[in-house]
């Protein structure tokens, strides 16, 4: 037998190579998994049915947004974490996860590589459900579109195309806890306990936390609108309010910090993503 | 490579066994030749329950080094602490082989992959991670071609095993580490196996594998070491084991150098 030495280069390909190759490999599972699949079918329709059954539909875009935060704050972590929980638990467990480690690619490179790869298939599921509302607004709306929300009481697509991107900013951020619960998990049973665990907490515990905070006085009057940022799914709130609600409103009292929640929500991200590396590395 | 001490009643000849030089020289008479891996007075130890103690083994290019012994004695923890996969709690262990791209290859016990991609997909994503650019040259290899085009989850129990060898061996690591590669297999598939095995070493890779197959081993392996109660309780080439055990065959060797009932599975360390 000889050795196939025309196969082989004698150049380890670039961290970024590496990134696209587990990229592609997460993204082809996605694609051949039929459960992915069908939870994507099932979200969008959901997402529509809602917002054609709260009537928001038909009173425009930021009605809809009105009528869909509530429930999307519930559905997006449930859907991230259902796209991004098993995504190392299923290497560790067939033990590619060991394999791996004796190829020249960094922990570091196949974490962020199986978050973008897993990202790519939550954003399309997020975009196309949000862009089908989109569309329903525009068929079933009973007032004229105005495009620029330039003035107080104006509707405007363009709100409702940041909504969406807030909502897929935070459909990121969950997706990079449900990557860090997998790496850490590394078992089945393990995995499933720490999924419930991490969306109970973003879900429940973190502002139930907040509100303990501010009721005890931990958390000041001042403090608020930044101490909200804490909690993914109250940095998510504050934003989609400050940024879409209160601006086609015109006027109301503050919610939240824009800077503040951004922030949080990068942490989350990438605190969650260095969690998964280290995890990944043991 | 120093070896454990021997008392039992079994192996009246240990007495008089070779001192560690005289090892390395019975082995396969290349007692010059530099080791790959060299694992230096190493323990492992799983939180309180210690599996090796002082266990010194050097695995050497171009043969093939088999780990044998009692389930449960260690031989998977010690192919992963030498396949650089485990650190050891105590001792060290050292690579001296060529900078390559990828140092050492590994199939697992029981290799499994993920679901929905094909043999071939399965080995072109690996083969990406170090700049191979055809994974078919593996399939072939191992003699696997023909099913390149079968979803991983299709392949019998041999497939997967062969396909896990053939990962192994991208990159052409200087040392491949097989973990039970013939577990599970039936014997036409075994022997298969154990020939790819002799094949890679054949071309200078140092292959190190665990096995329960003894008269395959017997026959492939140039090096075989005995573990026993959490060391080495010896090593050297099968035949050289055998005159040292006055046995005829490694089975009979095995059942002299180790201690204790081999019917028996040995429970080593405190309960956690």
């Amino acid at each position: 037998m000889s050795q196939p030495t025309s196969a082989q280069t004698d150049t380890k390909p670039s961290g970024v190579a590496q990134i696209a190759r587990v990229i592609d490999r997460e993204r082809r599972t996605l694609a051949r998994t039929r459960t992915f699949v069908i939870l994507g079918v099932g979200f969008a329709a959901i997402v529509l049915g809602l917002a054609w059954s709260s009537g928001g539909t038909s009173g425009g875009y930021v009605p809809t947004v009105v009528g869909l935060l509530t429930p999307l704050e519930l559905l997006v972590p449930v859907l991230a974490v259902a796209f991004g929980y098993r995504a190392i638990t299923g290497d560790a467990e067939r033990g590619e996860l060991d394999v791996l480690s004796t190829y020249p690619i960094g922990a570091h490179h196949h974490v962020l590589g199986v978050y973008l790869g897993r990202a790519i298939g939550l954003l399309v599921v997020v975009f196309v459900s949000l862009l089908l509302v989109a569309i329903a607004v525009v068929f079933l709306r009973t007032e004229p579109v105005g495009w620029y929300a330039s003035h107080a009481s104006t509707d405007s697509p363009i709100l409702f195309a940041r909504f969406t991107l807030l909502t897929a900013f935070f459909a990121l951020t969950i997706l990079a806890i449900a990557i860090a619960v997998s790496a850490v998990a590394r078992e089945a049973r393990t995995v499933i306990v720490l999924a419930v665990t991490a969306l109970v907490v973003v879900l429940v515990g973190l502002d139930l936390a907040l509100v303990y905070g501010f009721a005890s006085g931990i958390i000041g009057d001042g403090s608020l609108l930044h101490a909200i940022a804490f909690s993914p799914l109250s940095a998510y709130r504050g934003l989609v309010f400050e940024s879409v609600v209160i601006t086609a409103a015109g006027t109301g009292p503050q919610t939240a910090s824009v800077p503040s929640s951004v922030f949080g929500l990068l942490v989350w991200t990438v605190g969650s993503l260095v969690v998964a590396t280290l995890a990944t590395k043991r | 490579m120093t070896t454990r001490a021997h008392t039992d009643e079994n192996a009246p000849e240990r007495d008089a066994q070779p001192t560690t030089d005289e090892s390395k020289t019975d082995s396969a008479g290349d007692a010059d030749t530099d080791p790959l891996v060299t694992a230096d007075e190493i323990d492992f130890a799983y939180g309180t329950v210690s599996v090796l103690e002082n266990v010194s083994v050097a695995i050497k290019p171009a043969r093939i080094t088999a780990l044998i012994g009692p389930n449960g004695v260690g031989k998977t923890t010690l192919l992963r602490a030498l396949a650089g996969l485990a650190s050891p709690t105590a001792g060290s262990i050292s690579y001296d082989g060529p900078d390559t791209v990828r140092p050492i290859g590994y199939l697992p016990q029981n290799p499994a992959f993920r679901p929905g991609f094909t043999a071939l997909e399965t080995l072109e994503f690996y083969a990406s991670l170090v700049g191979e650019d055809d994974p078919h040259a593996r399939l072939e290899r191992v003699g696997l071609a023909a099913a390149a085009d079968r979803r991983v989850e299709a392949l019998s129990g041999g497939m997967t095993q062969l396909l896990g060898i053939a990962q192994a061996t991208i990159g052409d690591p200087p040392l491949i580490a097989l973990d039970e590669p013939a577990s599970g297999l039936d014997p036409g598939m075994t022997t298969h196996v154990f020939e790819v095995a002799t094949e890679l070493a054949a071309t200078g890779t140092a292959v190190l594998l665990t096995s329960h197959d003894l008269d395959l081993v017997e026959r492939t392996a140039d090096e075989v070491i005995f573990l026993d109660d959490g060391g080495v309780a010896d090593q050297g080439s099968p035949s050289a084991l055998s005159d040292r055990y006055e046995a005829d065959s490694l089975w009979e060797t095995y059942e002299r150098a180790l201690t204790g009932d081999l019917h028996t599975i040995h429970v080593r360390g405190d309960s956690p």
